[in-house]
């Protein structure tokens, strides 16, 4: 019992807590506030690193570090936001994928800042209580995930979040009726890259070395297939879809089946080749994804 | 360095770089210009079209010119094919802009890793016949290079050519304006739709071909050339084949300027930034 809750099993578990979470902030600003962010990486790594590089370079102690981590990452994504979220969708998410790219190469190329791919570390938790350091961690990202979860359930009741889904849903109209819709959604792009951000410099101690391959598209696209299988309206949908796709392959087939050694490295090109496979799917024969729409009940 | 070999290496540098990316952004102009949305799939056919190449000139011992032709017209082929098979039964289903460019990145994502998995994750050369080594403007350059660059235009001004002057250009350009008009006045929209994605398919191909034949072949060489294809297109107009071809020309010389000054990747990153700050600047519809 010991061993299992300070293997790999916690471990993994604590991963899905993490992408779970990506993609409930992704939920939030696809399919509330209307915002198609393709660069969700680029916000995740950029907390991620800034949060390394005050822990580790800067000595800034652990949760000072997290706070300016997702200041840095909110200001940036503010600055972002400015530039891009009142053009139309595909400029949003070109400009967002592009955003993504510039933090990928910077934390390659600045190797005086990031030990380029060298990888920069050690992270370690802010705690140490032997083997169950990792135990009690992954119940404090729990605690995050859950507040998480109930805030979105919460906003989707509330004026405000009816607000971004009048922006979302004709933004013309809602400008029409005095909102000012490009504002808002600068704010809630702000706030929830900032947790994004969050989540990036909560993932750091986990891995314990930050290297720049970390980063890469594919983290990007996992969390949009995810959130688009599981379900993009619903609420548990990127929960549900998380399990589906990182928890299937990256846990239960490549632990439970054992694949022999010289098999290995084509397996993360089956799971992207699934993975897209499933995205056409799930956009052509099922576009609310396994749970479905929700028709909005009607506020009275 | 004195200034004016800097100037000359950065012009030469980014012609060579250019050279591809014109055939590439003109190819993804006329997909967009005809059905309106950003086709990030395209990266497969030019990394395929490469790879086809690599087939013909590496496993069958083809003369890399011969292996050319072949190339261009299966990374046709497969464009049509993602038309007909995924991109058409979609426009029918109603799926949105914004959906339909998520489609097309599972689509990207599928392709890319199941081609990893026919070819491995290796790189390819490939083989020329007996390469010439010439200096322009005191910049060392191979014949290979020089031919490519005149393959490019040639085929560049085809297509110019094709979409400006004939009749199955404004076929197209009046399909893509105004679909019912189009189809009230005899346009057969599927017919020239294949046509148009056939042309646009082998386009990227040889953009592929020719990236490969300028360094190597690798998985990736589509996807990591889209931003920069997407962002030509947009700085250049959309839709617009002649403004793609300039904003290349300039993309290549940028990039080419800067990593000379600096380190490769800045290039892109100044590049990048410099394209979100466009974005902002044009306000263009993409």
């Amino acid at each position: 019992m010991e061993q299992l809750l300070s293997g790999y099993v916690i471990y993994s578990l604590a991963f899905l807590l993490i992408f779970i979470s990506l993609a409930t902030l992704l939920h939030l600003q696809f399919s509330l506030a209307g915002i198609v962010n393709f660069g969700v990486v680029g916000f995740w790594g950029l907390g991620m690193y800034s949060f390394s590089l005050l822990l580790v370079k800067g000595k800034v102690p652990f949760v000072l570090a997290v706070i300016l981590a997702c200041m840095i990452t909110g200001i940036v994504s503010w600055i972002l936001g400015r530039i891009i979220l009142n053009l139309d969708d595909q400029a949003v998410l070109v400009g967002t994928l592009a955003f993504a790219t510039i933090i990928e190469y910077l934390s390659t190329s600045e190797k005086w800042l990031t030990n380029g791919v060298m990888g920069l570390g050690t992270v370690n938790f802010p705690f140490n209580f032997g083997k169950k350091s990792l135990l009690v961690y992954s119940l404090i990202l729990l605690v995050f995930t859950v507040l998480l979860m109930l805030y979105t359930y919460k906003l989707k009741k509330s004026p405000y979040g009816r607000l971004l889904l009048s922006i979302s849903d004709n933004e013309k109209l809602s400008q029409s009726l005095g909102k000012s819709t490009f504002r808002q959604k600068n704010i809630f792009f702000t706030f929830t890259c900032a947790l994004i951000g969050f989540f990036g410099a909560m993932a750091a101690p986990l891995y314990s070395f930050i290297f720049p391959r970390m980063i890469g598209s594919g983290v990007t696209f996992t969390i949009w297939i995810a959130l688009m299988l599981g379900g993009r309206k619903r609420l548990f949908g990127g929960l549900i879809g998380v399990i589906a796709t990182i928890g299937l392959f990256d846990y239960v087939i490549e632990t439970v089946i054992p694949i022999p050694t010289q098999y290995a490295e084509i397996v993360p090109n089956i799971k992207f080749c699934v993975y897209g496979l499933m995205l056409i799917l799930v956009l052509m024969f099922r576009p609310f994804g396994i749970l479905g729409d929700k028709k909005m009940e009607i506020v009275k | 360095m004195t200034f004016s070999l800097f100037t000359s290496t950065a012009l030469v540098l980014g012609l060579l770089e250019a050279a591809p990316l014109v055939l590439a952004a003109i190819g993804f102009t006329l997909i967009f210009r005809l059905n309106g949305f950003t086709n990030v799939a395209y990266a497969e056919n030019i990394t395929l079209g490469a790879y086809f190449a690599v087939i013909f000139n590496s496993m069958f011992g083809w003369n890399f010119y011969a292996a050319i032709i072949p190339s261009a017209l299966l990374s046709g082929l497969f464009s049509v094919l993602t038309y007909l098979v995924i991109f058409r039964p979609a426009f029918k289903r109603g799926v949105g802009k914004t959906e339909l460019i998520i489609l097309s990145v599972g689509l990207s994502f599928f392709v890319r890793y199941g081609s990893r998995l026919i070819f491995g994750n290796d790189l390819f050369n490939f083989t020329f016949d007996n390469p010439s080594y010439l200096s322009a403007f005191g910049i060392g350059i191979t014949s290979i290079q020089i031919t490519c660059i005149a393959l490019v235009v040639v085929i560049s001004l085809g297509i110019y050519f094709f979409i400006y002057r004939t009749n199955y250009g404004e076929r197209m350009r009046a399909l893509a304006d105004n679909e019912n008009l189009a189809m009230i006045s005899g346009i057969n929209p599927t017919k020239v739709s294949i046509l148009i994605w056939f042309i646009a398919g082998a386009a990227g191909g040889l953009a592929g071909v020719f990236y490969g034949a300028f360094s190597f072949v690798s998985p990736s060489l589509g996807y990591n050339l889209i931003l920069i294809i997407i962002m030509v297109t947009i700085v250049g107009g959309v839709g617009s084949v002649r403004g793609s071809l300039a904003a290349s020309i300039g993309v290549g010389i940028i990039t080419s300027a800067v990593t000379l000054l600096s380190k490769p990747l800045y290039g892109q990153v100044v590049l990048l930034i410099l394209f979100i700050g466009i974005l902002k600047l044009r306000k263009v519809r993409i």
